[in-house]
């Protein structure tokens, strides 16, 4: 069978698990992790009863209340809809455990000690239904050790189940089961945790830590360790150990201000621990200093002061030299800023190593040493090393997982550079590399990564829920097994297909922002669509959709003060998102991440729209000075027409005028269907990989339905008595002194578009009209120095300047 | 022409509930207002209903559950025969003074013998500004009517930076609007006025089928925080201005509630041998400009004053609305009021402000505040929105 007609199979049948699967859970334990999952729960349309300590007083229920009514205030929030709450029941063990037999998962994450834990299990055995799963979100207790405390029936649907903190957004869920877990319960769950939750699965085994957080915890002291023998402060390891070597911004030190050191200490101690007999053990700990911190209660985040500090405005780090902190830096050396620019990847790590510089020094050591430890541990922690790197990256937040890493630098040249390092005694441990490491020459192939245990190649899980990933995350070397077609590249767009019938337009421009090109390339494109398809998806591979208009070229327009080409350019861009309306193929977008500006508008053309909970839909043009021009005001007055039976269109157009003039961008797709940028019908989906497949899915359904594309129909307008109630909140904010007047400006444009301009209330206007309106505020704002220097300074900062 | 005196034999009012969350949130204001309208006749038991020759009623937002000419609705919710009319009057936050000022306009001047002027709002079913505002397009064309779109907020701002009032100046006032206020409940001070009210709230009841209906009976002002401080007042940000002065904590608050006074002439208080309480002494109102409306009492009290023939001096008791602590005091400081003789049991950022009920609310405050104190003159005022500014005096008997 060739792969596409196995993609045409896979896509003709795609895996469904029974509906009915995991109708009700519960959680165990109302601490952050415990609510923060139960949230996650309710996210994908699971309630949930949430359970704690009974509280003394009135309400027994009281803390499992206090930690539902808490994740209202959580940052980054953990609902997507914060009136979800309300699906979470709180309830305690002294006299809800009733309600556990109507759960069919129960998830338990109380404090991390064995013997609570085993304690709970016994009291809550009897209240579970037969077929109840159980399953514990420990982070790093024995999962058997747990299990021999559960009754033989009851092993059977025990797991664990290891989310990563905040559960919402970290995409890994490691699945570790027990010696006795039905292997059919492993794969319901992996399958309900996947497509229901929207996680990266990784099965770990039954080993201390599990993998991410074995090797995480790895990388910490070993950057902790380096750091103190070379001499680095604090602020220097983390301009050095972030987005320079493709680690998150919050780097080292930053990021266990946020955990917490006193968590921190206890993970480190509990590893070292569980880990007596890894070689690399004594170095499971930190440094006196930061227990001297602990000792302050300066303990990161959570009480204003940790590694960092602010004073005021100036940021302070601890200096363990001194005793106390002085003024945060974050220097890198402009040598180890050359070498880490370099693009091999190969001759970038051997430059760290062959440096004198001691910044240099410190970054081979940490990533040799990285390389090092999960080599000698990747048999007994992982079935594969695509498992710790895909880990890594979901868990952790690195760019790129230790094995990638390593044979992107040349597989047997860096195992090279880490034994010389070994017989010098430069490693951290005279730990031989495993054998293996010389047996071969790669560990990810084109679809395949090295099980070191079963000392094999191995390929990706079976799982029918995969197949409902187009494109999942690949680690390097893999290679897409989807067979694409391409009929059109512009070199901005491409046009392409994976089956016959659905089309596929991307934009292959960075960020996939819109500039001229990429707008005759959608015109190009959509006519060739309607030859050659039965519907069109507008997708983008990457984790963002479009960050909006390229500036960069509205700036050089503006420069030239050609004021001619950008309205040209406004009206192709009011021409390009029509034609996806009025295409006479059905056109569904398909969006995570950011969908800014002109990328919200396109989607807002579209006829449907497939969105994954973890989009960011926002106008925000007035960021920039300006109104949305390429119609996204002309659709905000249209559903406002559509949303109001009753001819009270003021309620919608205020939402839609403080969206667009406050420039709000949606914390969730569930949340822009309530700004009005999603309609009610589009779909959520909570697994961003799964969005192509659910797009050919819903535009397969509108071409099978007979699609034609929608007749202009005059749009009912709120005119001018609408545009005089949003002046009357402009002139209180101005007054007030809460905006500029170049915003009341914008907002004064913005309440045009949006009402219909100074027209009687419920005049009826063509679409043209409103485009027309949207055009004269774009090129009016356009022509003011104010929104000039706001465009310059989003460029050149990458923020928006409020003048 | 010779006045005929205009007497209140009975006034009484509600308690007053917090807006839009608090106990008198389901109450609809038309029910609320029958309830005073039959309280003060109650009160007077040799007068027959029959007589009442109308009913004016203050309402700001009149519309919803308010609307329908509340007035007559009320009447006849109370249970007053077919043949007394009703009407409502709105002057915004004077609307209740204006009814009492009306209603006894009718008996100065011979035509009506027994009224009953009342005041009612539910700030919690008909928010401010009502449920549909429209503003006129012209107010933005000329600049010089902008001031009318200004929120009240944001004219206390003006007010307070106009007349030099400072935040520590508005905060310490509305700590001791507070302290005053729970002196007075402490004390009883409010037993007389207040009638209670029981409220039902019907729901469906979560063991069955059927609707629960759970009976409450309210009879204290819900607006008063003993707990409040001087660090929690300085703590609150300025919500109408940035770097303003003006907070939540100094402004009036949002509420519910309604108030009723019943005015007879003299001839009707004898031939009924009614007792008055006290006597109507004049009412005036004037206005100002817009953007700085909280000032409008400066211009009214003279001339309610005049009309009375009376001097500031000779007030013993000044009901003054504290729309917000910062017109309140930029209004004392320039009529020159004594701070003790304003609002002795606490003002609105205590007790709260039912817009167009307040002037019946406190005018029943000031006729039994004055007998309880034996005061002779006291005075009921209050700033209006758009800018204006009443007063109405009253004389105890």
């Amino acid at each position: 069978m060739s792969s596409v007609m196995m993609h045409q199979a896979a896509l003709g049948a795609p895996f469904r698990p029974a509906p009915t699967f995991i109708r009700r859970a519960a959680v165990l334990g109302a601490g952050v992790m415990g609510a923060q999952i139960a949230a996650h729960l309710v996210n994908a349309g699971i309630p949930v009863v949430l359970f704690e300590l009974p509280a003394a007083g009135g309400d027994p229920n009281a803390h499992a209340r206090r930690a539902i009514q808490g994740l209202g205030k959580m940052q980054p929030a953990p609902l997507a809809d914060p009136a979800d709450g309300a699906h979470i029941r709180p309830a305690n063990y002294d006299n809800g455990l009733s309600a556990l037999s109507e759960c069919d998962f129960i998830i338990e994450a109380i404090a991390e000690r064995m013997d609570l834990k085993r304690e709970l299990y016994g009291r809550i055995i009897p209240f579970l239904s037969e077929d109840a799963l159980l399953a514990s979100n420990t982070s790093g207790l024995s999962i058997n050790a747990l299990a021999d405390v559960l009754p033989k029936s009851l092993r059977r649907r025990f797991c664990g189940v290891h989310f990563f903190n905040p559960p919402r957004y970290m995409h890994l869920v490691e699945l570790i089961p027990g010696r006795e877990t039905d292997p059919e319960v492993l794969d319901a769950l992996e399958t309900f945790l996947v497509g229901g939750l929207g996680k990266g699965v990784i099965r770990a085994r039954d080993t201390p830590n599990f993998i991410a957080n074995r090797i995480g915890v790895f990388s910490l002291v070993a950057t902790i360790h380096h750091a103190e023998a070379m001499g680095l402060g604090a602020d220097v390891v983390d301009a050095l150990t972030g987005p320079a070597i493709g680690r998150p911004k919050s780097a080292t030190f930053r990021t266990a201000d946020v955990v917490g050191l006193d968590t921190l200490a206890h993970v480190v101690e509990g590893s070292a621990r569980l880990l007596r007999t890894d070689p690399w053990q004594p170095f499971l700990r930190l440094p006196e200093w930061v227990g001297g911190l602990i000792g302050q209660r300066a303990l990161g985040q959570k009480t204003g002061a940790g590694v960092y500090r602010r004073q005021g405005k100036l940021l302070q780090v601890f200096d363990p030299s001194r005793g106390g902190y002085r003024e945060a830096r974050q220097v890198m050396d402009e040598a180890v800023r050359e070498i880490l620019s370099l693009k091999d990847p190969g001759e970038r790590l051997d430059a760290l190593r062959s440096s004198e510089h001691p910044q240099a020094r410190f970054l081979w050591s940490i990533q040799r040493d990285v390389f090092h430890y999960a080599a000698c541990w990747l048999a007994e922690i992982a079935d594969s090393a695509r498992d710790v790197d895909l880990a890594m990256r979901w868990g952790f937040g690195w760019t790129s997982g230790p094995f990638e890493t390593w044979q992107a630098a040349g597989w047997e040249r860096v195992a090279g550079w880490i034994r010389e390092d070994i017989q010098a005694g430069r490693s951290l441990t005279d730990t031989p590399l495993p054998a293996w490491v010389d047996a071969v020459t790669e560990v990810h192939r084109s679809e395949t990564s090295w099980d070191a245990r079963g000392e094999d190649f191995v390929t990706r899980s079976p799982l029918p829920v995969y197949r409902r990933q187009l494109f999942p995350d690949r680690v390097l070397g893999e290679i897409p097994s989807r067979a694409r077609y391409v009929t059109l590249d512009t070199g901005a767009v491409r046009l392409w297909h994976l089956q016959e019938d659905v089309g596929i337009l991307s934009f292959l421009t960075p960020q996939h922002a819109v500039g001229a090109a990429v707008l005759e390339g959608v015109l190009q494109a959509v006519t060739e669509a309607e030859q050659r398809y039965q519907s069109l998806v507008l997708w983008h591979p990457g984790e963002l959709f479009c960050v909006g208009a390229d500036l960069k070229q509205v700036l050089a327009a503006l420069e030239r003060k050609d004021y001619g080409s950008l309205e040209d350019m406004l009206a192709r861009f009011q021409e390009a998102t029509l034609r996806l309306r009025h295409a006479s193929i059905p056109v569904v977008g398909a969006v995570r991440g950011l969908a800014l500006g002109g990328g919200c508008e396109f989607l807002m053309h579209c006829d449907h729209v497939v969105a994954a909970m973890e989009s960011y839909i926002g106008l925000v043009e007035a960021g920039v000075g300006l109104i949305p021009g390429g119609g996204g005001c002309k659709e905000l007055a249209r559903r406002a027409a559509q949303s109001s039976p009753d001819g009270d269109l003021f309620p919608f157009i205020r939402s839609a005028f403080e969206t667009v003039a406050l420039a709000k961008v949606s914390r969730s797709a569930r949340e822009a269907r309530q700004m009005g940028l999603l309609r009610p019908s589009d779909t959520v989906v909570l697994n961003p990989h799964e969005l192509l497949h659910v797009a050919h899915v819903q535009a397969r359904a509108l071409a099978e339905s007979g699609y034609r594309p929608p007749l202009p129909v005059p749009v009912p307008v709120i005119g001018k008595a609408g545009l005089a109630n949003l002046q009357a909140q402009l002139v209180n904010m101005h007054e007030g002194g809460f905006i500029s007047s170049h915003d009341l400006a914008i907002a004064r444009h913005a309440a045009a578009a949006l009402c219909g301009g100074e027209v009687e209330s419920g005049s009826s206007v063509s679409e043209e009209w409103l485009l027309q309106l949207e055009r004269t505020s774009f090129m009016a704002l356009l022509r003011t120095d104010q929104t000039q220097q706001r465009i310059a300074h989003m460029l050149k900062t990458g923020k928006p300047l409020r003048n | 022409m010779s006045e005929n005196a205009v007497y209140i034999v009975s006034a009484l009012r509600t308690p007053v509930g917090k807006a839009p969350r608090g106990s008198l949130r389901h109450t609809r204001p038309d029910d609320l207002l029958a309830h005073v309208i039959r309280g003060v006749l109650d009160a007077c038991p040799t007068l027959d209903p029959a007589l009442v020759d109308d009913v004016v009623v203050g309402c700001a937002m009149p519309e919803g559950s308010q609307g329908l000419n509340v007035a007559r609705v009320g009447a006849l919710l109370a249970g007053l025969p077919d043949r007394v009319p009703g009407y409502t009057v709105n002057r915004f936050c004077a609307s209740g003074l204006q009814a009492v000022a009306l209603a006894a306009d009718r008996i100065r001047l011979g035509e009506s013998e027994v009224m009953i002027a009342a005041g009612t709002e539910s700030m919690s079913q008909v928010p401010m500004m009502g449920h549909r505002p429209q503003f006129n397009p012209s107010l933005f064309h000329d600049e010089g009517q902008v001031g009318i779109a200004y929120g009240m907020g944001l004219t206390a701002e003006k007010v307070a930076v106009r007349w030099g009032v400072s935040r520590e100046d508005q905060d310490a006032f509305a700590l001791q609007s507070h302290a005053r206020a729970v002196a007075a409940m402490d004390a009883g001070h409010f037993r007389q006025e207040i009638l209670p009210v029981t409220v039902r709230h019907a729901a469906p009841d979560p063991q069955g089928n059927c609707i629960a209906v759970q009976e409450r009976r309210v009879d204290t002002d819900e607006g008063p925080r003993p707990d409040t401080s001087a660090e929690a007042l300085a703590r609150l940000k300025p919500v109408f201005s940035a770097g303003g002065s003006v907070t939540p904590g100094n402004s009036s608050q949002m509420s519910d509630g309604a108030g009723a006074v019943l005015l007879v002439s003299e001839r009707q208080v004898k031939a009924l041998g009614l007792e008055p309480l006290s006597r109507f002494a004049g009412y005036a109102v004037a206005g100002v400009p817009a953007e700085i409306m909280g000032i409008g009492p400066v211009e009214a009290v003279p001339m309610a004053l005049r009309r009375a023939g009376l001097g500031v001096q000779d007030l013993d008791w000044i009901e003054l609305n504290e729309a917000f602590a910062a017109q309140s005091l930029a209004v004392m400081r320039e009529l020159d009021l004594d701070p003790a003789r304003v609002n002795p049991l606490g003002g609105a950022i205590a007790l709260g402000h039912p817009l167009g009920a307040t002037g019946a609310i406190r005018t029943a405050t000031l006729t039994h505040g004055l007998r309880r104190t034996g005061g002779r003159y006291g005075m009921v005022t209050m700033c209006v929105g758009t800018g204006m500014g009443a007063a109405g005096i009253f004389e105890r008997m």
